[in-house]
Formats: structure tokens, C-alpha cells, sequence
């Protein structure tokens, strides 16, 4: 049977790990690197790991960087951040991500996201969705050239375009802790059939629960609950299992 | 030394670390006569069946790989793509001919209300006691949306979503794994040394 997952995000401004409210006030909180060694001691389930501002700065990926993060890492990692080319993809790949998140070209041009899953495989192409909502309670994605997309339409166009997996986040629940948007994980679960990772808004295990027992998605990932409280993962698949959710048990 | 086969396509810097980090010595290469020597050849794959077939034919290494693993007998371990790519046939972007190592074809996941791809840890079921003993936990990373329908015989595991879908397979010396054990923590090295801890004459 297929596990739930709970997956840590790492975001990173260049040299340090930073955690946002809202996608803005970056504060910041440690090592990437020393995190990565803790995550894989602990055998989580899975990690992603964003350049959050490397397209706004215009910044390259700092390749050299990734690789030493990366090598502290023997579960599936997916490396996000100013990914505009298949060299880009294709080095990620090369010195060892698993996935590559996409967000900004996935917006300014979806032809791209055609071009990755062919070239790499659908399987690696992940399609971060930064959805916030709107005063009607309508979901929008925004790029950074000011252009809106209606949530709906721009998941079914990834999906048709050759997308893996999304990384759904709510803007508004970021670094809130104060729970996901459900309703968002409900409506892009019935709008696409691909696998889902829920993000924003995790403070607490119960949380994680409440996700799950709510909606269908198999991953859910957070960052704040793990820089800010003493809650593990481990802590909140415990919780997951005792209420009879498959998750994996880690061997150490 | 294990050689793990460089053709373009493939995880092979997660694959190298993580052979060494189950005790082996390994390395990256393409060179015919370093692959003659190996002790046994990896062959990892993540993208289209068709696209690798194509790279292996462009790298002239179907003849060599036909004549190391299937008249010298020497050990092969496929990954992910690289158990699919033993099938006789790929239905992924039109029909490519495959290795045809083992009899059947790979063929995209049925759907039945599950998402596709087939993405996260789920549990094996082996059939192999030898494999079912070596292994710490039966949970291993998946990431595919194709699966090897395999001649039965050769099936040494599988995993259930929707359909038993093959997750391990050996035949003689051929072994493969439709998981990323390179991305499985413990039970992924424990199915490496496994595999490759075994003597071969």
C-alpha cells in the first residue's frame, strides 16, 4: 500500500536556509547542508529543497552548493529554484536530484514543461502551483511578470502539458502554522489526476491529520513546524498511524 | 568493481553513492573494456524507454551488453527504466523493441481511481525467501507510470497499486528492480548488497 508522506522543505536564499510568512519576511534559519545530514539520519520520507528567490534575483543555480547538499541525501530529493533550461534539469539530475520543481517557466512557458517530461520523464517533472486566494474565494497563481491564472486552468494545462506531480502551496497559509487550506488540496485533487504534495500552513501534527483525513493526497510537506517546534516527522506519522494511515516506518 | 553504465539518461551520481555506501566499489563509465572487466553492470534510467534503447543502440553497447550478461554470464542489475528496458518490447511513445532478456512487455499502469504516476514508498511482496530475508522493511521509492508485464517465473517480487505491478525480478544473473533502491535508505542498500554481494564465478 502506497505511504503517506511527509516531506521537509528546505528553502534557501543563496547561502542560507530562510523561512517565509506569506512568501515574504524571510527569516533565517540555519545550515542547508547540516539539515539535509539531520533529515537523512532521521530517514525521512522524502525532501525539497527550493532556491526561493533565485528567479526574482536572477540568480544561476549554484550547482556546487546543491551536489553538497544532495550528498548528504539517500531519500528522493526534489531541487527547485530558477529551472528555465533542460541543462538545467539535466545537471540537477546529473549530480543526483531525483525531481525538479518548476514554477516560474512552468508559467511564462508551459511548452517547457512539454519539452522536460519528454526529454526526462514525467515522473521527474514537478510543478510547484503557489496558489492564493482571491476575495470571491476563487484560487489564482501568479506569475512574476504579473500575469493571473485562473487555479483550474493552469493545473489541467500542466497535467496535458506532461507534468508529474504538483507541489500545491497556499500563499495566504504560509508560515502561518495554523493548518492547510483544505479547500484548495480538495479543488486541485478533483481537478487532476496526478500525484499531489500539500504545502503551507503546518503547525502542528494534528494538521497533518486533518489533511489527510480530508483529502486524498499521499505527500504533504512544511517547513516552519520543523525550523520552530520540537515536532519531528516521525512525531506526526505516529500520529498518522494511529489513526490507520499507512506511513513508513523508519528502520533506525 | 561494479560499473555503472553511463549513457545520458539516469541517476547514476545517486546510483554510484549509494553502491559505495553499501560497502562496494564502483564507477561511472561507458568504456567497452572497463564494462568487460566489471564485476557486475548497473544499468539505472529515469525518462522513455525508447529514448534509451536509442542511446544504448547510438553507444554501440546492445551487442557488448547481449554478449557480457547473456553468453558470459556477468551480473546485471537493472534500475527502474533499466529493469523495463530487459522486456522484449516498450509501449512508451510509440513500440520500441527492448532488450529482450525477459519475455513480455511494459505497458502504462491500468488506471482504477489511483493517481499515475506511481509515486512514493510502498510495500514489496516477495516470492523469493532468499530476498524476503535479506531485506530489513519491504519499503521502497517508487516513480514510474510504466510497469514490465514479465514472464511470471522471473517475478521474485511485487507491489501492489491497482494491479500487482512487478517490483523485482531475477533470472540467473540478471536481476532488476522496477524501485529506486539507491533512493530506499536502509532497505535500499540491503537489497544492493543483496544483489551484489553474492560470489559469481
Amino acid at each position: 500500500m502506497l505511504k503517506r508522506r511527509i516531506i521537509p522543505v528546505l528553502s534557501f536564499n543563496g547561502f542560507a536556509l530562510v523561512k517565509t510568512k506569506k512568501f515574504s519576511s524571510p527569516r533565517m534559519v540555519g545550515n542547508p547542508i547540516q539539515a539535509a545530514r539531520v533529515y537523512n539520519s532521521r530517514g525521512v520520507d522524502e525532501l525539497l529543497f527550493v532556491d526561493i528567490f533565485a528567479t526574482e534575483q536572477n540568480r544561476p543555480l549554484n550547482l556546487s552548493f546543491i551536489k553538497s547538499v544532495l550528498d548528504e541525501c539517500f531519500m528522493p530529493v526534489g531541487v527547485g529554484g530558477a529551472i528555465r533550461t533542460l541543462e538545467n534539469i539535466s545537471q540537477l539530475l546529473s549530480i543526483g536530484a531525483d525531481k525538479v520543481i518548476i514554477k516560474s517557466a512552468a508559467l511564462d512557458r508551459p511548452e517547457f514543461v512539454a519539452e522536460a517530461s519528454r526529454t526526462f520523464g514525467a515522473q521527474c517533472i514537478t510543478i510547484a502551483v503557489d496558489a492564493k486566494k482571491g476575495p470571491m474565494g476563487e484560487y489564482k497563481v501568479h506569475s512574476l511578470n504579473g500575469d493571473t491564472f485562473a487555479l483550474q486552468d493552469f493545473l489541467k494545462e500542466m497535467e496535458d502539458r506532461g507534468a508529474g506531480e504538483f507541489f500545491i502551496q497556499s500563499v495566504d497559509n504560509d508560515g502561518m502554522m495554523e493548518g492547510f487550506d483544505l479547500s484548495l488540496i480538495k479543488l486541485s485533487q478533483e481537478t487532476v489526476s496526478l500525484p499531489l504534495i500539500a504545502a503551507g500552513g503546518a503547525g502542528d501534527p494534528t494538521h497533518f491529520l486533518h489533511l489527510f483525513q480530508e483529502c486524498s493526497v499521499d505527500a504533504a510537506a512544511a517547513a516552519s513546524i520543523f525550523h520552530f517546534t520540537q515536532y519531528t516527522p516521525n512525531d506526526i506519522k505516529s500520529l498518522l498511524a494511529e489513526h490507520g494511515f499507512p506511513v513508513r516506518y523508519n528502520l533506525k | 568493481m561494479h560499473v555503472i553504465i553511463d549513457y545520458g539518461l539516469g541517476n547514476t551520481a545517486s546510483v554510484l553513492k549509494a553502491v559505495r555506501a553499501a560497502g562496494f566499489p564502483a564507477e561511472i563509465s561507458s568504456n567497452p573494456s572497463l564494462l568487460e572487466n566489471a564485476e557486475t553492470l548497473i544499468l539505472p534510467g529515469v525518462g522513455s524507454f525508447r529514448d534509451a534503447m536509442h542511446r544504448l543502440e547510438k553507444l554501440y553497447l546492445i551487442p557488448l551488453l547481449n554478449n557480457l550478461v547473456l553468453s558470459k554470464k556477468k551480473r546485471f542489475l537493472g534500475i527502474c527504466l533499466g529493469l523495463q528496458l530487459l522486456a522484449e518490447w516498450g509501449t512508451e511513445d510509440g513500440v520500441t523493441q527492448g532488450l529482450g532478456w525477459i519475455k513480455g512487455k511494459v505497458e502504462k499502469i491500468p488506471f482504477s481511481g489511483q493517481r499515475i504516476p506511481h509515486m512514493g514508498w510502498n510495500n514489496i511482496t516477495p516470492t523469493d525467501s532468499a530476498l524476503q530475508e535479506a531485506l530489513p522493511s519491504l519499503d521502497f521509492y517508487f516513480m514510474h507510470s510504466y510497469y514490465f508485464h514479465a514472464e511470471e517465473e522471473y517475478v521474485t517480487s511485487t507491489v501492489e497499486y491497482g494491479i500487482p505491478v512487478t517490483a523485482t525480478i531475477q533470472k540467473g544473473n540478471i536481476f532488476a528492480a522496477q524501485f529506486h533502491p539507491e533512493k530506499s535508505q536502509e532497505a535500499g542498500l540491503a537489497y544492493l548488497r543483496f544483489v551484489l554481494g553474492k560470489q559469481y564465478a
